[in-house]
């Protein structure tokens, strides 16, 4: 299994020459499945490179929704894809008690913010609410779990063969808790990235800056590292970097990041900030994880 | 890619409690009132630090514990002094019937001590059902000690 980080960025798209190395686009992963075939993790506006460089053929794709604040489903309608008759696409995300996901992703493909409607989409587009069970697409085993956010919100884990990958892009699970004493049953999230090979997870404020930001549905990066460590991940790429954040502000991050990593026992290179173009091998060896105390 | 849907759900997610009820466990460590949680299947999975001072016993220390433990630790008990029967706590009512209950009852602290409350429980209900309960404690208004709790 491989990933490739076509937009890294929480919020708002934030292009521009200070954001240029980790990138302005929002939250989009491309999934290459053992046999080939290719999923997304979320539609920010970084799934239009992901659909550009898709070939024009016929195709099925799945998008896996973590949830639908903007950043996240954006890009939907600059997707290629949706624009050829000959592609079908899935649409997973989660259950709302108010109206289906369909309805609500309609709210965004429609007058007056979007100039086309989902029905008018060329592709033969559908929507799936996520099972409460695993399910499987192509050769791998997908489970959704609620996580905590603002609104209902998912985190999804990827199983294929031996590689495993934990996606929880938009997180707080520090809120009103101790990360580093909560028995681990009781952490938001912990059943998705227990033992991942690799862990893409929310990393937006620096210390500083999270208590400014309490409750607003990220981490920190000492509640991103904590949440690393007590899940025994292999690798952790901290993602929907801040669009107040600068590429140098993020090299700080980023460096201050490893040395904690370092200073807790682990390997600093098996902890990095996610760069959009980025391409991450999932069979390469693994760092050694900190051991979860 | 064809796709299918797996009952066998690994073991990772049967460790991991419900998202709706880890935040219910941390709203009630935030709070000054007594207040305790159970699961979808009615077991007492946390009560918070008041409530560990009104029972006398802080939930780390106790932990887990079957409806006959807690019964013979604390109670609760009616008016009468009766032990009630752990099918008729608001909180077990609460998450077998899907609906708000309320009692006023006896408990019986750690040290033998009876404190007369009353309890308000209603069920957690998600898009896939319900996932336990919350209960929250008040003294009784007026105060006062029910003798019988603690026979």
């Amino acid at each position: 299994m491989k990933a490739k980080l076509w937009g890294t960025r929480g919020s708002v798209p934030s292009p521009g020459p200070e954001t240029i190395r980790y990138g302005g686009n929002t939250s989009c992963v491309g999934v290459t499945l053992s046999d080939g075939s290719l999923l997304a993790l979320d539609a920010g506006t970084g799934i239009r490179n992901l659909g550009l460089a898709l070939p024009d053929e016929p195709t099925r794709l799945h998008i896996l929704l973590t949830h639908l604040h903007l950043d996240h489903i954006q890009g939907l309608v600059f997707f290629a894809p949706c624009f050829r008759p000959q592609t079908e696409i899935v649409i997973w995300g989660p259950a709302s008690p108010g109206a289906s996901l369909r309805d609500r992703i309609s709210r965004y493909i429609s007058a007056p913010l979007s100039p086309i409607e989902v029905r008018e989409l060329p592709c033969d587009v559908s929507f799936r609410h996520t099972p409460q069970s695993e399910w499987e697409i192509g050769p791998a085993r997908i489970r959704a779990a609620s996580v905590s956010h603002r609104g209902p919100t998912l985190g999804y884990r990827i199983d294929d063969g031996e590689d495993s990958l934990a996606y929880i892009p938009d997180h707080e699970p520090a809120l009103g808790a101790d990360l580093d004493t909560l028995g681990e049953e009781w952490i938001s999230g912990f059943g998705l990235a227990e033992g991942a090979s690799l862990l893409i997870h929310d990393g937006q404020y620096s210390d500083a800056e999270y208590p400014e930001h309490l409750g607003w549905g990220h981490s920190s990066l000492s509640h991103a590292l904590s949440f690393a460590r007590r899940t025994g991940v292999d690798r952790t790429v901290l993602f929907h970097h801040d669009p107040m954040h600068t590429d140098e502000r993020l090299d700080e991050l980023g460096a201050e990041a490893r040395e904690r990593w370092a200073a807790v026992g682990g390997d600093p290179s098996a902890v990095e900030l996610a760069v959009e173009g980025a391409e991450l091998d999932l069979r390469a060896p693994a760092p050694s994880p900190v051991v979860a105390g | 890619m064809p796709v299918t849907e797996s009952q066998d759900t690994k073991s990772a997610t049967l460790t991991q409690k419900p998202l709706e009820l880890i935040l219910a466990r941390n709203l009630m460590s935030a709070l000054s009132t007594p207040a305790f949680l159970v699961d979808e299947g009615g077991l007492l999975v946390f009560y918070n630090e008041a409530a560990g001072m009104l029972l006398g016993k802080p939930w780390e220390e106790l932990g887990t514990v079957g409806a006959e433990e807690w019964g013979r630790l604390f109670g609760p008990f009616d008016d009468g002094g009766e032990p009630i029967p752990y099918d008729e706590l608001p909180l077990v009512k609460a998450v077998r019937d899907d609906r708000p209950a309320h009692a006023e009852l006896a408990i019986r602290s750690t040290d033998g001590h009876p404190h007369r409350v009353e309890v308000s429980a209603f069920p957690i209900q998600t898009a896939h059902g319900s996932r336990g309960a919350i209960a929250i404690v008040w003294p009784t208004a007026g105060g006062g000690s029910f003798d019988g709790a603690s026979a």
